[in-house]
């Protein structure tokens, strides 16, 4: 606690006037600081400190901060419409409060429909090649894109210049990518020529490395994957998780590595970006 | 300056304890006035972070309904002040990460150029304040990421286990990097 034995140090001064400190400690720093000029000098400039800190920020935004009434009455009226959609998680609850025979007529009545618009959606499909290639896409075929990385080592991992982790994939692979999996005259907002491994986690620049991923057709896209990525990167720079087993757990099925590593069986739907929401550090 | 015990106790109504058997009337009222407290801070936070007001007002939008979620579904209301800087944070690192594909630029660059030094000052006042102001701008700007964030989440009010959840950090972490931005920020007036 007591620096050199005789002062505190400037972490403990800091600890004590953010109260972030109780008990014997904060009282023994107290009589301190009443004993010594030196540490109240000292916390004097922190204060100072803290004080031109505080000035700058709240001076710099306050004045441009725009009014809150437009923002508050966009945000009752989409709570609004939230609270319209019932929840996902009220189903069970819905379930239990069905007499059994009729909960059981339900449920069928649910696969039927289900199985139907499969079928639907298959034979419709057939025609649509690229409507097909949506739905079956949100996992890459992995005889065609099996994952591919370089060498690399966490250091270059975790020091890489965001430029290069969101690198864009060159004109001329993603056409190759495109007849590789069969897809003709794709619409540009359907797909994204994704990374199975990112460059963020070594990915090579190679087609065994490249599919075309949903955007935002299939529950599970794109923008999903982006969540596991930059968690994976996180859990590897921090070193919870060791670089291979990174890859390996992305190339192989990077929606069970989603479950898995944030936590939840959850995906984008509603939320523009739920996962991380549910799951942000 | 720390922050006072009101703002550390949120005082949440007294109906939010029973989560999903809230009306959602009551909830979605909860949700306004959780708005209304918090608002601005997370916008100051997340334009500090370097999204424009529009992306941050967007941002903020998304904070809350997915609060109201939370809050229908009967989940945690521990620490909601941390959880919604949280959220925030998270969503305004994935916007950032979106706008440097497009090459966006933020309103908080913008708003510390066009800063003024108090015209209550002399002129010569004036210029000193400027200059220090610009001092102080690029030791933040050289700090790491990570410290800048628990500067700017501790001037909002947060305390530390509040920072910790919001960053996934431990506290001793947020300790040492409060203690070191602001011994830096102190040196803006050495050589």
């Amino acid at each position: 606690m007591l620096r050199e034995p005789f002062h505190l140090s400037d972490q403990d001064i800091l600890l004590l006037v953010d109260g972030e400190i109780s008990g014997r400690r904060a009282r023994q720093a107290r009589a301190h600081l009443t004993a010594c000029w030196f540490c109240r000098s000292r916390l004097g400039d922190l204060e100072g400190t803290i004080a031109d800190f505080v000035t700058l920020h709240r001076s710099t935004l306050d004045a441009k901060l725009p009014p809150s009434g437009g923002a508050r009455s966009l945000l009752k009226a989409r709570l609004a419409e939230a609270a319209a959609v019932p929840s996902t998680n009220r189903w069970p609850r819905l379930v239990q409060l069905l007499p059994p025979h009729r909960t059981t007529a339900h449920l069928c009545a649910a696969v039927l429909i289900t199985v139907l618009g499969f079928i639907f959606l298959l034979r419709h499909s057939r025609l649509q090649a690229p409507n097909l290639a949506l739905v079956s896409m949100a996992i890459p075929n992995h005889d065609l894109t099996p994952g591919a990385t370089r060498p690399v080592s966490i250091g270059d991992v975790c020091s890489m210049p965001h430029e290069e982790v969101v690198r864009a994939v060159p004109s001329s692979l993603r056409q190759q990518v495109f007849r590789e999996y069969g897809i003709v005259n794709p619409r540009p907002e359907d797909y994204e020529i994704d990374y199975l491994i990112t460059p963020g986690l070594g990915g090579a620049d190679d087609i065994h490395n490249l599919w075309p991923e949903p955007t935002s057709s299939s529950a599970w896209n794109a923008r999903v994957k982006d969540a596991l990525e930059e968690r994976l990167h996180q859990l590897v720079c921090d070193g919870e998780l060791d670089l291979p087993t990174a890859q390996r757990a992305i190339a192989t099925d990077w929606i069970t590595a989603y479950k898995k590593y944030l936590g939840t069986d959850r995906y984008v739907s509603q939320m523009r970006r739920p996962a991380l929401l549910e799951n942000p550090s | 300056m720390p922050p006072t015990d009101a703002i550390r106790e949120l005082p949440f109504p007294a109906s939010a304890g029973t989560g999903s058997s809230a009306k959602p009337s009551e909830s979605e009222c909860e949700v306004i006035h959780l708005f209304e407290q918090f608002r601005n801070p997370l916008l100051r936070y997340v334009v500090s972070r370097g999204l424009s007001f529009q992306d941050g007002e967007e941002i903020i939008q998304e904070v809350f309904l997915a609060l109201f979620r939370h809050l229908q579904l009967g989940k945690s209301r521990r620490n909601l002040r941390g959880w919604v800087f949280r959220v925030a944070h998270n969503l305004a690192l994935k916007q950032h990460s979106a706008n440097k594909r497009t090459q966006a630029t933020s309103d908080f660059d913008e708003a510390l150029a066009q800063q003024q030094p108090a015209a209550t000052l002399n002129p010569e006042e004036q210029a000193a304040s400027s200059q220090r102001h610009e001092r102080m701008q690029a030791v933040l700007r050289a700090l790491p990421e990570q410290d800048r964030c628990c500067l700017y989440l501790r001037a909002e009010g947060l305390r530390y286990r509040e920072i910790a959840a919001a960053l996934g950090m431990s506290l001793g972490a947020v300790s040492i990097a409060l203690t070191r931005s602001l011994a830096r920020m102190g040196r803006v007036d050495e050589g």
